[in-house]
């Protein structure tokens, strides 16, 4: 049995270039301080790194953490993090995927994989309960993330979980993930730093399951927040219905590059939930959740089948693009699942790379044939091939993003709408009273909407449950309207929180889902239930909020290591507006509210370092060891590597 | 009599059946230890359910050579393991696989949770019934017929998702109505 409290869970620690597998007991203290998942993670990259370094070079590490109700029945609890310093942004680069690796992972008795160092050839790692193996892979690579699962189903038994990369991470494409299970993609750049390690992938079974050191409590309480989701009409009318499609009606897709974003009476035909309904086969989920928030879709033109075509890549690939053909955005969906490459970094590089072509900014000459029409689908699927693969001008998308824009020339990069290297379209200060620019700017691995953006506003929980929202504000969740920088604190928190416990965050991002019983015991009241209930240590509200403010300080201080200073917590806007009055007023009122947030997070107002003494009151002093009065040199994104010299580079 | 059903349309492959079957019998979470097995057809990502369909006349009621095998009130097969002997027969002859061994080499079977099923309890998807047999028949024949109306076996291009993806987006609009002028 593998319970937190009892040092009985192990952290893994591959070393590929001595081809040696250590391990290490779990200490109940460091579940104290960090929780798990995430929180783990971002701990050990924080210790075992020196930084800065290229992401790309054999000193970067990968840690999988899969969160402390792994495997348990509370449900959506089987995300598995994923972290490594992204070769696309040179920042702390993490996310998580779905999948059953994570509850694989509990069951052989693991917390945690740290995968360091660089095997001599093409390899695997299967692990089965204690036993790990490190093994050839040369007939597993090139494979993509399909063939990948089944070749090692066919060898290991089809009950085992894997993680590991298609073809795009195999060519260092900067934004190529970890794939887990064929269709679960995490932690964009993360597939290449793989690659680096020169490992295919890890294949896991366990056997062990879990117990929580108070079973009785620990299940009560979970069925009780099971029962939340099974009862609510929302989740059985509209999210086990449509999924993430509900964002197009909700979220605002951008059209064309962000020049203009799409209201629910806007949606072109071949953009509805229910054109994607047509497509569909039936519903699944990751392990462990009631949500069914994945649709599973046939494609009878190329006779595939695929699974999550999430609203992310619906907007990435499809109307950002100009592109409207629900069959052809679902292709490009499972392409880039099977190449093994995150979907909004690939749609919005093409989405820029044709706004960029329509103002004369790239030549036809240097397209190769290529074309940058808008709306051209099928010369997309031509197009997300070729950066799987760096040929011809994928191999320079497949840089992504900003990396992109520096390629094409200095000046263009005042269109790359990205903080820190990751992008997330712009918005204006005023839009949500800052909450949304201020996101983008703290998020610690750069732009994007699942640091705390959606939860500062709770906009989706409305739709769910009002009355919970109401009850969450009495108990003191900071209002957005009245205090939005507390409101984002607060909702990092629940980020990093769900993050650490292996919680999904939702598909559709709500509160309900990232912070168990917040619907009840608001505001981590019940969180706080239940880790006592399953580690069998006292645990407080105030604990675990402390717990996400050290992860959070400390994943700013790996930043700060690799370069990241105030000036990088800024915001971006099309540089034709920028210059006008209205934004600058609004470029005034972001600084003060970046200042605001530093100061409350404990951080130097000057130098965006976290501060010793808060380091401190958190008990996390030696963070501030190895950064105070220290400089790094300042980042301008990854060290890119020229052109030819990555592996298929034309 | 009572009968425990499934609707494997109905089943996502979640696996919260198997965690809450293992916990019951237990207290511990562990697929391994269920009574119920989803097994999960990777193409596609649908799911197979094993579990016990409590036959009538019982494959491993009768190989059993110590008659440790009895039904009870709830309809269930349950194992007396004060006269088990662990010779794991009942298992080979299930015809479905219903029966898996624990980690002492001993069979373990589902046993309907003495007339309660928590799997049943916990499936979100309706898709693991327990009730009479004419109202588990009924529940039966409304979801095949439901299927075949709209086209679910077989047919490219099907109505049915289309347009309970089309009441999904009209039900968000009223929500939104609902919400119009809310006070928070």
């Amino acid at each position: 049995m593998s319970a937190l409290s009892e040092g009985e869970s192990e952290i893994l620690f591959i070393d590929l270039s001595r081809g040696k597998a250590v391990k290490q007991p779990v200490k109940p203290e460091d579940t104290k301080l960090y929780l798990g998942g995430r929180g783990f993670n971002s701990k050990t990259l924080f210790e075992m790194l020196n930084g800065p370094i290229d992401p790309l070079s054999v000193e970067n590490i990968i840690a999988l953490g899969n969160g402390a109700f792994a495997g348990t029945a509370l449900p959506m609890t089987s995300r598995l993090h994923i972290s490594t310093i992204s070769p696309l942004s040179g920042i702390l680069g993490d996310g998580n995927a779905g999948g059953e690796f994570s509850a694989m992972m509990r069951y052989a008795g693991y917390d945690g994989i740290v995968i360091l160092g660089r095997a001599e050839r093409p390899s695997y790692v299967w692990i089965e309960d204690e036993e790990v193996e490190i093994r050839d892979a040369s007939e597993l690579w090139g494979m993509k993330s399909g063939e990948l699962v089944d070749t090692l189903r066919d060898e290991h038994g089809d009950d085992v979980s894997v993680a590991g990369i298609g073809p795009a991470g195999e060519h260092l494409v900067r934004f190529a993930t970890t794939m887990v299970d064929k269709y679960h993609a995490g932690a964009r750049g993360s597939g290449a730093v793989w690659a680096t390690k020169n490992l295919k992938a890890i294949a896991i079974r366990g056997t062990k399951g879990v117990e929580p050191a108070d079973p009785e409590t620990f299940y009560k309480l979970s069925r009780e927040d099971l029962e939340y989701f099974k009862k609510s009409e929302f989740v059985r009318r509209i999210y086990s219905v449509i999924g993430t499609h509900y964002g197009m009606m909700s979220w605002y897709p951008g059209w064309k590059y962000f020049q203009s974003h799409l209201g629910p009476d806007d949606l072109p035909e071949g953009l509805r939930p229910r054109d994607f309904a047509e497509f569909e086969v039936g519903r699944t989920q990751c392990y462990s959740c009631p949500l069914a928030c994945k649709d599973v879709y046939y494609l009878p033109k190329s006779g595939e089948y695929g699974t999550s075509s999430e609203f992310e890549s619906i907007y990435a690939l499809g109307s950002n693009n100009g592109i409207t053909d629900t069959e052809a955005i679902l292709r490009m969906e499972h392409l880039a699942d099977e190449y093994g490459m995150d979907v909004i970094t690939l749609g919005d590089t093409i989405a820029m790379a044709r706004f960029l072509h329509e103002k004369g900014l790239i030549s036809d000459k240097e397209l190769d044939g290529v074309s940058l029409e808008w709306g051209d689908a099928e010369g997309q699927i031509e197009l997300v091939k070729m950066t799987a693969y760096r040929r011809g001008f994928g191999n320079k998308l497949a840089e992504g993003y900003r990396n992109f824009a520096k390629l094409v020339g200095k000046e263009v990069l005042a269109y790359s709408y990205d903080v820190k290297g990751l992008n997330r379209g712009w918005y204006e200060v005023d839009f949500m009273n800052g909450i949304f620019t201020l996101a983008h700017a703290t998020s610690t691995r750069g732009a994007d909407h699942l640091r705390g953006r959606s939860w500062a506003y709770w906009e989706n929980d409305v739709n769910m449950d009002p009355e919970a929202v109401k009850r969450m504000l009495e108990a003191g969740l900071p209002d957005y309207r009245k205090d939005p920088v507390g409101a984002l604190i607060e909702a990092e928190r629940a980020c990093t929180l769900a993050d650490s416990l292996g919680r999904c965050k939702g598909s559709i991002n709500m509160w309900f889902q990232a912070v168990p019983l917040v619907w009840k015991y608001p505001v981590f009241k019940g969180t706080a239930m239940l880790l006592k209930a399953f580690t069998g240590m006292e645990f407080t509200e105030k604990d675990v909020v402390e717990a996400t403010d050290r992860i959070y300080l400390t994943e700013m201080a790996i930043n700060v290591r690799q370069g990241i200073r105030k000036k990088h917590y800024d915001v971006k806007f099309p540089p034709e507006l920028a210059k006008t009055e209205r934004f600058r007023r609004q470029v005034k009122r972001h600084w003060e509210m970046v200042d605001e947030y530093l100061e409350r997070r404990g951080c130097d107002v000057e130098t965006a370092y976290p501060k010793r003494e808060a380091l401190e009151r958190l008990g996390i002093g030696k963070v501030a060891d190895a950064i105070d009065g220290k400089d790094f040199p300042e980042w301008d994104g990854p060290p890119l590597w020229p052109l030819e010299s990555y592996p298929g580079g034309e | 009599m009572f009968v425990l059903g499934v609707i494997y349309e109905n089943c996502t492959g979640c696996h919260l059946c198997e965690l809450a079957c293992s916990y019951k019998h237990g207290g511990t979470f562990n697929p391994l230890l269920s009574r119920i097995t989803i097994l999960t057809k990777p193409e596609v990502q649908t799911s197979v359910q094993v579990y016990c369909l409590q036959c009538n006349d019982a494959a491993c009621e009768r190989v059993c050579p110590v008659d440790a095998i009895k039904r009870d009130k709830s309809g269930a097969y349950v194992i007396d393991y004060s006269r088990c002997i662990g010779c794991r027969e009942c298992a080979y002859a299930c015809p479905f696989g219903a029966i898996s061994f624990d980690f002492k080499a001993r069979p373990i079977k589902c046993d309907l949770c003495g007339g309660e099923p928590e799997c049943v309890d916990v499936c979100p998807h309706d898709a693991i019934i327990f009730g009479p047999e004419e109202k588990v028949s009924r529940e039966l024949k409304r979801a095949k017929a439901t299927g075949v109306a709209y086209g679910i076996y077989g047919g490219a291009e099907s109505p049915y998702r289309r347009k309970k993806a089309e009441e999904a987006e009209n039900f968000l609009r009223e929500i939104w109505k609902r919400n119009e002028g809310l006070e928070l």
